[in-house]
């Protein structure tokens, strides 16, 4: 074996076929440019839902509520056992709307390792007036300090701050949505309807816009001790909402916390699942399509090598007779393959930067989930290594047949075949 | 005439070859003996299909007999893997074929560098003696030219310079001059001479032109897959009337 001789070769075939060498280099150069560029899309997508999440909703919740267990009946009942007793019309067990001693738990959850801040809600849906309009809204009732701590609200918060809910008696934050609906600005006086019968006032203090249309669209803020009165919770209160110092650790945190307070608790990935597998769905969706992208290329590869091969029968022949081996030539020819491989990452990489950026640049607004004016990109360097690797891959195994072919080929049958 | 050193340089022994199989099964040659001694200067005659050609891959290490042995510088072919094999062909046979197979994307100097640079030549030395085989046949300006602005003849004279680049104990040409007219087979067959008297270089060749074969020392003829003549060229010649 000889590599630098192999290589010299395989570099004279590439740029004396320069067109040949273009074609294949480019069929592998779009297959990586829009794999990159799909996944930027999605990942960025993704990315930006994930910030958002984490950063507006609470890492992990506990709610007022159990996790559904299993019946004590349940054995006796156990139908795959066939078991001796069958229950009929059993109700589920009543639903707790509390979280009894609210102060306790949290103090008790605040010692635990990595978690960074606690706060209590009562959370409930309420029917916000003003004037003839009426919309429901999700009430949140906060403590704006504590709250404040486990998710950023007040950078959302438009001509006012959160702490403005402790302002004289009856301050509300609405959602910029809900103020749509309502027709309020800031300033206004609105009425919610009590539990209990009744309305009252709270003045509008200011408005909440996060661009999470579910969350614009739905809630309000004020102080727990008014939500309590709105929704008749008396001292109770039924969540309590934490921040984590590592959000990525929220599902086991929420295991111990469970464990620790008996009430269900739920991670924000568990609360978003939903929307996550969504995301794992896209992302298999757009690596299926852009892998479709690279095998094309591949069989682009395989069918020019092919030719390639056959052409040079002769050669290759007489390159045998000179002392070179199967195994050199193989080498040779795959060593070309390789090389359009690399030189198809490197031209795909370069494009797919400039149209990850391109398209980002596209004014396309968007609304729904995450609100933006053009689309999200994440032009990241891990996009560039997973095309990079199907690429090579794919150039890899496309290259291996007629490697094997121009190795294999048998000298004799083609000399008597031009002799 | 030079004395015949005591081994051969290429010998076969019952040499069988068979191609084919089952009702395609076609013997071509059918047991052939032959020895020949170092510096000689041979040429095959005989009808188109008498198995020359395949004589020719058996004898530089392309194909592997069916029966019988090929022995290359006392080597027998048949105990050698494929790399070793390989090895033989680069160290001590220079191929020269009908149509001369150069390598298209490559000067008329790479192409003689080649089988120097597979033979662990470094870059430089392959260089320097590329370019003297290619000045010693003529071709010293154009040694940058890549075989397509190259004369049919001028191809065929790299492709004799790619065939010497290793000093191979054995030069076999399967018809060599076949596509050549008579100046540059004249030539080509003035090489051959100078090589065989000065550096007693073993040349086996094919040819079907009596003058040619004339210039000879020793004329094998095959007929059928049977050496049929075999001797001193004159003596060759004047039997075949
Ligand atoms: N693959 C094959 N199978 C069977 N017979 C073959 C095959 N290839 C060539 N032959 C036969 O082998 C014989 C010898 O061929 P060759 O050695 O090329 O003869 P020459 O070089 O003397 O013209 C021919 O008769 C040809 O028909
Ligand atoms: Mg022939």
């Amino acid at each position: 074996m000889n590599p630098a001789l192999l290589l010299f070769i395989a570099r004279r075939h590439l740029s004396s076929n320069f067109l040949r060498t273009c074609i294949s280099v480019g069929g592998v150069a779009i297959g990586v440019c829009f794999m990159i560029m799909m996944s930027s899309l999605m990942t960025g997508f993704e990315g930006k839902f994930v910030k958002e999440t984490i950063e507006s909703s609470p890492h992990v919740t506990v709610f007022d509520d159990f996790r559904a267990g299993e019946d004590d009946f349940d054995h006796w009942a156990d139908r795959a056992a066939g078991g001796p007793v069958e229950v009929e019309g059993g109700k589920p067990r009543s639903r707790i709307f509390r979280i009894k001693k609210p102060l306790e738990i949290l103090d008790s959850v605040r010692r635990l390792e990595g978690i960074e801040a606690a706060a209590p809600n009562v959370v409930g849906s309420s029917i916000l007036s003003f004037g003839a309009k009426e919309t429901g809204s999700t009430m949140y009732g906060i403590d704006p300090e504590a709250q404040e701590a486990v998710v950023a609200t007040d950078q959302y918060v438009q001509g006012g701050r959160m702490t403005d809910l402790y302002s004289s008696g009856g301050a509300v934050i609405v959602g910029s949505g809900v103020a749509e609906r309502l027709g309020v600005k800031k300033g206004d006086t609105i009425g919610v309807s009590l539990r209990s019968g009744g309305t009252r006032s709270l003045k509008v203090v200011a408005i909440l816009h996060t661009g999470v249309t579910t969350i614009d669209f739905s809630r309000s803020y004020v102080l727990v001790s008014l939500a309590q009165q709105v929704l008749g919770m008396g001292r109770d209160v039924n969540r309590i909402v934490m921040r984590l110092r590592d959000h990525t650790q929220a599902p086991e945190i929420a295991v111990r916390v469970e464990k620790l307070v008996g009430y269900r608790t739920e991670s924000w990935q568990e609360a978003n699942q939903n929307f996550l597998s969504i995301f794992v769905l896209q992302q298999a969706i757009t690596y299926i399509v852009t892998s479709g992208i690279m095998i094309v290329a591949g069989f682009g590869i395989l069918n020019i090598l092919i030719m390639l091969v056959l052409e040079k029968y002769p050669e290759i022949a007489m390159m045998k007779s000179m002392g070179f081996t199967a195994r050199d030539i193989a080498l040779a020819f795959f060593i070309e393959g390789v090389a359009i491989g690399i030189l198809g990452v490197l031209v795909g990489s370069s494009l797919g930067y400039y149209l990850t950026e391109f398209v980002g640049t596209l004014p396309i607004p968007q609304k729904g989930l995450v609100e933006s004016e053009h689309l999200i990109m994440n032009n990241m360097p891990r996009n560039y290594y997973i095309a990079a690797a199907a690429a090579m891959l794919v150039t890899m195994v496309a290259s291996v047949l007629p490697a094997l072919r121009a190795g294999r080929m048998d000298p004799v049958e083609t000399l008597r075949g031009h002799a | 005439m030079i004395a015949a050193s005591p081994r051969p340089v290429l010998e076969t022994r019952g040499l069988v070859r068979v191609l084919g199989e089952g009702d395609a099964r076609n013997e071509i040659l059918h047991g052939v003996d032959l020895a020949i001694p170092q510096g000689e200067f041979c040429a095959i005659m005989g009808p188109s299909g008498s198995g020359k050609s395949t004589l020719m891959y058996l004898l530089g290490a392309l194909d592997r007999p069916s029966g019988g042995s090929v022995l290359i510088d006392g080597a027998d072919t048949a105990k050698l893997d494929d790399d070793a094999l390989a090895a033989v062909r680069n160290r001590k046979i220079g191929f020269i074929f009908q149509f001369h197979y150069l390598m298209p994307e490559f000067t008329a100097l790479e192409n003689v560098m080649m089988p120097l640079l597979k033979g662990g030549a470094s870059s430089r030395q392959a260089r320097a003696r590329a370019s003297a085989l290619l000045g010693d046949l003529g071709l010293g300006d154009k040694l940058g030219r890549i075989p397509g602005r190259l004369s049919g003849g001028e191809q065929q004279r790299v492709a004799i310079a790619r065939s010497l680049a290793n000093e191979p104990l054995v030069i076999l040409g399967d018809e060599p001059t076949g596509n050549l007219d008579t100046k540059n087979a004249d030539r080509v067959f003035a090489v051959f001479e100078q090589l065989a008297r000065e550096k007693r270089q073993t040349i086996v060749v094919v040819t079907h032109d009596p003058d040619m074969a004339a210039r000879t020392d020793r004329i094998l003829r095959i007929v059928d897959g049977r050496i049929v003549d075999d001797g001193p060229t004159k003596e060759v010649l004047e039997r075949m009337g």
